[in-house]
């Protein structure tokens, strides 16, 4: 093999390597997180900056033909490292955009405008970074004891990048395949509901960003070590759009798509116009046309990517005795209030939905609310769950008010909610959705993702032996393993519902959660439900099932209009007159 | 079911029997799985909703029911988009005549209007064309009680009086059957009885499904 | 005084530009709910048909014409073949956005793989400068801003008085209730499409007009600074994108003249980001 054969591959693997790097940074961000970091090849881009500067000498040494900051000429792997700290920290003022509930589309804009504009700065500002000509003439890694030229020095950087690249695979396996990354993907499929089960939607996105951005930046650096120059013709918007491709077409949310996609689309393509003739710029011009082209074929035809998102499949089961999450009831006359509303209103504009209610709930209870449309319940619920804001008005628990506490903290404090309309996470198994809602678990943070299996193992074992119980007594162990999305209503409903308890509720609100379930079922549902009332849990229940209120609902609140109406035992409020005309009246 | 001219049709039943869906379906807005729909001689099942509304159907959805930055008497001569232009001036006087209330806030952008006044709108809105059919799906809904008993009272009855077949679904049963001529109880999304108010009042099932009595399960 | 007037001139010519471009971008958001990402790629190519037509020997004024039938025709082929399917799908609002990305690929190189890497210009004359006070616009320039008055009267007259303009107002609004109007809402989003996309080719060409020179990428960097217009005065707001216009373009212009040039944009840059992070309804959008 000629050296000039030898050179292209190795030229060729560390491309690999620093695209491979960069797509799974990509990867993690956006196929796992759902953060649509249009603003991506910054990171990259601060990488090699970081790198190059670190690792330059005072701009007197060349000849000060370039003019830029810092100089200090570290010696490696000081500049490596600083580029993958300075790619995480770039990353921190994005959370803004990401964090707020801005439309996905309008913050994934504002992050590409930051690319285009980052990149104008850089270019017409010279002092900074040496504008358009960008910075030249960078020291390769360890140059001084090494000559850089020589074959043996090129592959032993490739074996360093390939190993950084392997190593980069197994950091971000780690972080996806724990109870963190599935809170990650949770979050990416239904934020709202994430939020309601106590995940920090901020910290994970800012989580994701920090850690796409170090080894975004990690790239840079290795990319800069090994062309020794680094300019903002480099890092347009266009190279973003390109690792995008890369991402979608390998296969976002599966780490191997990435490797794949990197290999495939970067690297792919600049070799395969190698192979094409014609005239050189033609050449360039066809290569975006096909990489756009892609993009949009693949997210009509293959969305998934030719590597999908892999199924996670449950863990065979080993039996453990079950523990009592729940102080089990002690027999008084009249138990605690554990929640409490007063004197709550809430105004949707000029219409009054809620007006002036006060409700007490009691520790072990199983409180149903009823009422005619538009009587304000579900309004009710969401202001006792904190996903809506009281316009007026006190909510207390366990003692406490919590009335301007957000809903994740809430469900962190076992206040927690269902919804109405479905709200499973539907590209998580059915297993997955309930031991998404567990609230504590080791590995459910990046501390505990990065410490490993070892560390986490325990509480996933136990959160999914509850989750089996909780599957047998619902009916759905088979299911187990299938999508959440692949599931009839009835059974979403019951998804949602065994979810909530996976939560470790003290109290539990539920909205509706009988809503297209079969009677026979429904009934099962709460002879459960009061059963864990027994064991000292609290529900509230929305339900127009007024059946299952008269068997298990005691008491049973009445709301028309906004306002509660009466309380009682269904065949106490039968006999009220005001009641029925508050059903047949509105 | 069917709903005659000059008469008032109402539907009612406990939540979750489909009583929306069955309006939505026969408006358009979401596809049958069978049955069919006719107006008068033409069937018009699985029409789109455009073309629903062009062969005489006026419907007035319960929520998202005026069209919110735009001003009252734009929201007018929207519902009078079908009319030749020279017709619209006319038709909105006459529809204020119906909804004087309307006059004084002919400027004022339709979000900033209260509940009531927005009914009244969304109402005036399908008076615009004069159809032969008015679908209304709970008109009622979020009104005060004297707003409610008015709407109910004055103006659905009215445009009954006026000729058209009105079909109302609602929530506010003693009050929808003081006006209707006939109604259909639903329940799980069947039909359960229906008959003239004065025939579902005798009957002691009627108060049992809406409360407590098993509805028919699909 | 004078640097001020001058500027300020400048800026009522970008403003022009930008106004005609804005408020196409945001009728196409306003009736279909998709931020439309290629508009920047379809504008070029609208000024290309027009140097086309100039090259053949006629005048840059008719290629303006043929530029806004050439961005009728892509834009509604854009919506009809691509970005309907798609949303009929159920689409998230981000896929879309990355399928217009897509497009902007294949529309700006595939553009670029026709005409080649080199820039091109129009050959027009600029007509006598006008000089007044410090002031000093050319006679195109001044064109250039009466077309875009009137274009925006056009506009105004078509939303506040025409029939389609109505329907148009009203599907933007609430599409379902536009349709119980008896309202052909498809029809209405096509017209929409094609009218904009008028705009989108005028605006191409006035834009190419006054750069100078232009290249296959050259709206890269404008498509930011139509964003900003857009969302400045709220997305979907005709007159928003109207008023955002003159403020970004009297801004970057103005500021241009008092910190270095090469950083006007970075002022569009910064008020679209602000506006991103406290009110993304826009300045006449309503409150979330």
């Amino acid at each position: 093999m000629s050296s000039a054969q030898v050179f292209y591959i190795i030229n060729l693997l560390i491309y690999a390597g620093v695209d491979i790097i960069a797509c799974l940074g990509l990867s993690q961000q956006f196929g796992v997180a759902g953060v649509t970091n249009f603003g991506f090849i910054i990171f990259q881009a601060a990488g090699a900056y970081t790198a190059a500067i670190l690792s330059l000498p005072r701009q007197s040494a060349n000849g000060g033909f370039q003019s830029y900051i810092g100089g200090w000429n570290l010696p490696f792997p000081v500049p490596w490292i600083g580029a993958a700290i300075a790619g995480g920290l770039v990353a921190l003022p994005f959370t803004f955009l990401v964090g707020r509930r801005l439309r996905g589309d309008f913050a994934a804009v504002g992050l590409l405008i930051t690319a285009v504009m980052a990149n104008l700065l850089v270019t017409n500002y010279r002092p900074f970074l040496n504008g358009a000509a960008g910075l030249s003439l960078v020291p390769a890694p360890l140059q001084g004891e090494y000559n850089p030229q020589s074959q043996g020095y090129q592959w032993d950087y490739t074996v360093v990048t390939l190993v950084l690249a392997a190593a980069a695979f197994l950091l971000v396996r780690r972080v996806t395949e724990s109870p963190y990354g599935r809170s990650l993907r949770a979050m990416r499929d239904n934020d709202l509901v994430a939020d309601s089960l106590g995940k920090n939607l901020l910290s994970m996105r800012a989580a994701v960003l920090v850690l796409g951005g170090a080894l975004a930046g990690l790239s840079g650096a290795i990319l800069v070590g090994f062309i020794n120059l680094w300019a903002p013709s480099a890092w347009g918007y266009a190279e973003t759009i390109v690792l995008f491709a890369a991402v979608i077409i390998g296969g976002a949310g599966n780490h191997r798509g990435a490797v794949l996609g990197a290999i495939l689309v970067p690297v792919g393509f600049e070799e395969a116009t190698r192979y094409i003739h014609g005239p050189p710029g033609l050449v360039d011009d066809l290569q975006w046309v096909a990489i756009g082209l892609l993009i949009v074929v693949f997210l009509w035809l293959r969305p998934q990517g030719v590597l999908p998102e892999r199924r996670r499949l449950a863990a065979p089961r080993i039996d453990i005795t079950e523990r009592s999450v729940v102080a089990p009831l002690v027999p008084t006359a009249q138990a605690e209030v554990v929640l409490r509303a007063a004197g709550v209103s809430r105004d949707f504009g000029s219409v009054r939905a809620v007006e002036d209610v006060s409700i007490e709930v009691r520790r072990g209870t199983l409180t149903g609310l009823i009422g005619p449309n538009g009587a304000g319940k579900s309004t009710l619920l969401a202001m006792l769950a904190g996903t809506l804001p009281v316009t007026s008005g006190q909510i207390g628990y366990l003692g406490g008010d919590v009335t301007g506490l957000p809903a994740f903290r809430r469900a962190r404090l076992g206040l927690v909610r269902t919804f109405q309309l479905a709200s499973e996470f539907k590209r998580l198994t059915v297993m997955e959705n309930l031991l998404s809602a567990v609230p504590r678990n080791r590995g459910d943070s990046l501390r505990g993702a990065l410490l490993g299996r070892r560390y986490w193992r325990g509480d996933e074992t136990a959160a999914a032996e509850r989750a089996w119980k909780l599957l047998e007594q619902f009916g759905l162990a088979a299911y187990a393993d299938t999508y959440a999305g692949d599931l009839s209503g009835g059974q979403r409903r019951l998804v949602e519902i065994m979810r909530a308890l996976m939560a470790e509720p003290r109290v539990l609100l539920l909205d509706e959660p009988l809503a297209g379930v079969h009677p026979h079922l429904a009934h099962q549902i709460g002879e459960r439900l009061l059963g864990l009332c027994a064991e000292g849990m609290t529900i509230l229940m929305v339900e127009h099932e007024l059946a299952i209120m008269d068997e298990f609902c005691d008491p049973v609140i009445v709301m028309a209009e906004g306002r509660v109406l009466a309380e009682g035992t269904m065949a106490e409020l039968r006999a009220r007159a005001e009641v029925v005309e508050a059903y047949l009246v509105g | 079911m069917r709903a005659r001219p000059g008469e008032v049709a109402s539907i009612v039943g406990p939540n979750g029997s489909g009583k929306s869906t069955l309006l939505k379906a026969l408006t358009g807005l979401i596809q049958m799985s069978s049955g069919k729909v006719r107006l008068g001689e033409r069937d018009i099942t699985g029409l789109p909703s455009e073309e629903v509304a062009r062969a005489g159907i006026g419907y007035v959805p319960q929520v998202d029911d005026v069209f919110v930055p735009l001003t009252v008497r734009e929201n007018l001569e929207m519902g009078g988009y079908l009319l030749p232009g020279r017709q619209v001036g006319d038709r909105v006087d006459r529809v204020l005549t119906v909804f004087p209330r309307l006059r004084q806030m002919l400027t004022r952008r339709a979000g900033r209007l209260s509940g009531g006044e927005r009914k009244m709108l969304a109402m005036g809105r399908v008076l615009m064309l004069g159809p032969a059919v008015f679908m209304l799906d709970e008109p009622t809904a979020n009104l005060a009680p004297r707003i409610a008993s008015e709407l109910l009272t004055e103006h659905v009855r009215a445009l009954a009086a006026d000729g058209a077949a009105v079909l109302i679904v609602e929530q506010r049963t003693r009050a929808v059957l003081a006006i209707s001529d006939h109604t259909y109880v639903l329940g799980g999304g069947q039909v359960l009885m229906q008959g003239t108010p004065a025939e579902l009042a005798a009957d002691p099932a009627f108060t049992e499904s809406f409360l407590g009595g098993r509805s028919v399960a699909g | 005084m004078s640097l001020f007037l001058a500027s300020f001139g400048f800026g009522l010519v970008t403003a022009a530009v930008l106004a005609i471009a804005a408020v196409g971008f945001t009728m196409q958001f306003a009736v279909t709910d998709v931020l439309n990402l290629a508009y920047g790629a379809v504008m070029i190519a609208g000024a290309y048909v027009a140097y086309e037509v100039n090259q053949a020997g006629a005048s840059v004024w008719l290629g303006l014409l043929a530029a806004a039938a050439a961005g009728a025709v892509a834009s509604v082929a854009l919506n009809q073949g691509i970005y309907t399917p798609f949303r009929r799908r159920g689409s998230a609002p981000i896929t879309l956005v990355i399928v217009s990305l897509g497009m902007t690929l294949i529309i700006e190189f595939g553009l670029q793989a026709i005409v080649g890497g080199t820039n091109v210009s129009y050959t027009m004359s600029q007509g006598p400068t006008v000089k007044a006070d410090g002031l000093e616009l050319t006679a195109v320039q001044f064109v250039i801003i009466g077309l875009s008055v009137v274009l925006c009267a056009a506009v105004h007259v078509l939303l506040r008085y025409t029939k389609l303009g109505k329907a148009m107002r009203a599907t933007a609004a609430n599409r379902n209730l536009a349709r119980n109007c008896g309202i052909r809402t498809d029809r209405v989003v096509t017209a929409t499409w094609a009218l904009s996309g008028a705009l989108c080719g005028i605006a191409g060409t006035v834009f190419a007009i006054n750069d100078g020179s232009f290249g296959a990428t050259s709206a890269d960097l404008f498509l930011v600074v139509i964003l900003a217009a857009v969302f400045l005065g709220g997305p979907g707001q005709a007159y928003g994108a109207m008023a955002g216009a003159v403020i970004i373009g009297l801004a970057t212009e103005i500021s241009a003249a008092y910190i270095t040039p090469s950083y006007k944009d970075v002022v569009a840059f910064v008020v679209l980001l602000a506006m991103l992070a406290v009110r993304p309804a826009g300045l006449l959008g309503a409150r979330a």
